[in-house]
């Protein structure tokens, strides 16, 4: 659908070129559409998303006659328009009240989409507290084992770490670690009960808190939290999964980033480092000694033999 | 001196920060994430939920400071306590697919047959006029190319009206211009490189479709002559080209039982159908057509 574009000045060349598929990627940008109608409950949950993902993630306010789970290709030419592989659609109907679909795109294509409905929702504006500064990185809580065992929430789990990661750094100031996002699930495991489609069981709890460290007497400071952002009771409705396939390929590692492997160097028990070298085998009758001529083997009849000669020529 | 005492004073002065947890946490410190598989309470969470949320949550994140912390710390200047981070452990889907590597240029494949390795210059380079190191090419740069001089000594056998100075700027001119078509050369190798793969791929089948179109263009030539080749003496050989025929007749004189078999069929066929010999449905609509 998208015409390719030829660059006829540097400045578009420089465009297109971020735009290229590279080995360490850009930070993944994020749109915010909203559906054919939308309440206010959704439209301020988009907003406020938006702002806690404040570097690259644009907000439509425009409403588009947009149903992800039905028509793939709208959905499609909107995130390459934009260059974009995150997105969040805001809708609400009747079947389905403040209804929010989170999803990913994987070269141009959708690979995965999860779809939550908000049941209690509170406003960054509406907390009033100190905000964390702009574009800073989260740390994440998820707590239940149900992100380890429901497939579901494995997949919701890996969409919140990509959606909110920030950029990929080596290291961070310890000022720097502002805010907390805490994800928790409750609930039967969905994949195991086929008619869980009861209300009360399923719901996940998205609270944002800002941390304060204070001193503890120890290395590591005391922690204490106070909530700040917007916080969020999911229930989890429909998903549409990745194929195995695209998966896999998405998450390839390529050679170059793969920790190297260091070959016959082993640290030992004690502590001390051991290195192997490997010496090829070795033929050791052509081994090249001295030659000590006393040492020379002889029989029992030759040595008599010599001495009775030694002993005639003196 | 017994200094315990006054140890446990100064830490009941802080709060704690251990935490107690029936189920150790799983923690991916690249993504500063750590994951809680143990079990909630749920009348609590029903009850007073924010609450119970904000202290869980608290130790949760208290444990993962906690380990932050016994990561390598560096303290850098103006910035602070800088904590070095490991590599993300969970396996997070890329948004584009790997770059394909590009094929390698002409040059590139020559050195890799030589043996030619490539030697790394440095960037700057020092400048004996100047005194000073400056870079090798670009802005402010050495320019060691010639394009520059103030001063161009006239070689011997050179003619002594000759212009050095258009003489070096036009050799310049030239090697510019035979780099531009050297890198567009390669750009276009680098394009059809890829056709030509293909078909060496399936270059049998090439040969095959080069042998059938070459039968093809001798069957033509045959009939492209007054009489449409019927007259031309045939080659010893060659196949005889039977595509025009339609038809094919039987010999007269031939094998007896064979004529009676075929005729006998022919019969058999008439009135083998279960005792019918005549299909009413077709003879009907027969009769139609025909009026």
């Amino acid at each position: 659908m998208l015409k390719t574009i030829k660059p006829k000045n540097a400045r578009t060349k420089r465009i297109l070129k971020k735009r290229e598929p590279k080995v360490e990627e850009n930070v993944k940008t994020a749109i915010f559409v909203r559906g054919s109608t939308t309440s206010q409950v959704v439209n301020d949950a988009l907003s406020d998303l938006c702002r806690l993902r404040r570097t690259n993630s644009i907000n439509f306010t425009k409403k588009n006659n947009i149903h992800p789970f039905d028509d793939d290709t709208s959905l499609n030419f909107y995130c390459s328009k934009n260059d974009a592989s995150l997105f969040v659609i805001g809708s609400h109907s009747k079947k389905r009240p403040h209804n929010l679909v989170f999803g990913r795109m994987f070269d141009g294509q959708l690979l995965d989409m999860i779809e939550v409905g908000i049941e209690k929702a509170i406003t960054m504006s509406e907390i009033k507290s100190q905000k964390c500064s702009v574009g800073m990185k989260p740390l994440f809580i998820f707590n239940g084992d149900l992100f380890e065992t429901s497939q579901v929430h494995k997949t919701f789990k890996n969409m919140m770490l990509d959606f909110f990661r920030g950029q990929n750094l080596e290291s961070i100031n310890i000022s720097g670690l502002e805010y907390v996002i805490s994800i928790t699930a409750t609930g039967s495991n969905v994949d195991s009960d086929s008619t869980a489609s009861s209300t009360s069981d399923g719901k996940i709890f998205f609270r944002v808190y800002t941390i304060q460290m204070t001193k503890s007497g120890q290395k590591a400071p005391r922690i204490e939290l106070e909530e700040m952002g917007p916080s969020y009771d999911f229930k989890l409705r429909r998903t549409k999964f990745a194929k195995e396939e695209v998966y896999k390929i998405a998450t390839k590692v390529p050679k170059t980033l793969k920790p190297k492997k260091v070959k016959n160097i082993d640290v030992n028990e004690i502590g001390d480092k051991v290195g192997h070298i490997h010496v090829g085998r070795q033929d050791l009758g052509k081994l090249q000694t001295r030659k000590m001529k006393g040492l020379k083997r002889m029989t029992e009849d030759d040595q008599t033999e010599d001495w009775s000669r030694k002993k005639r020529k003196s | 001196m017994d200094v315990s005492a006054q140890l446990e004073a100064q830490k009941s002065k802080f709060k704690s920060i251990n935490v107690e947890k029936q189920v150790p946490l799983q923690f991916d410190l690249g993504l500063l994430a750590s994951f809680d598989t143990n079990a909630l309470e749920e009348n609590k969470l029903k009850t007073e939920t924010d609450n119970y949320l904000k202290t869980y949550t608290r130790d949760g994140t208290q444990l993962l400071i906690n380990e932050i912390f016994q990561l390598p710390l560096t303290s850098v200047q103006d910035v602070g306590v800088v904590v070095e981070l490991p590599k993300i452990v969970t396996a997070i889907p890329r948004e584009k697919p790997l770059p394909k590597p590009n094929p390698p240029t002409r040059w590139e494949r020559f050195a890799k047959i030589k043996g030619i390795k490539k030697n790394k210059k440095s960037k700057l380079i020092y400048d004996e006029e100047k005194g000073e190191w400056v870079p090798r090419w670009g802005y402010k740069g050495a320019n060691d190319d010639g394009s520059n001089e103030w001063l161009v000594p006239v070689p011997d056998n050179a003619d002594p009206f000759e212009d050095q100075f258009t003489k070096l700027r036009e050799a310049k001119k030239v090697r510019i211009s035979k780099n531009e078509a050297r890198r567009r050369r390669n750009m276009d190798e680098a394009e059809t490189g890829e056709t030509q793969k293909l078909e060496n791929k399936s270059k049998a089948g090439a040969k095959a479709l080069k042998k059938t179109e070459l039968h093809q263009q001798i069957s033509v030539a045959k009939t492209s002559t007054a009489s449409l080749g019927k007259f031309d003496k045939p080659i010893k050989g060659e196949p005889s080209n039977t595509k025009g025929v339609k038809r094919k007749f039987e010999p007269n004189i031939g094998d007896i039982q064979k004529e009676k078999e075929a005729r006998l069929n022919i019969l058999n066929k008439i009135i083998d159908k279960k005792g019918e010999v005549l299909n009413v449905r077709k003879a009907i609509a027969k009769n139609h057509q025909e009026n």
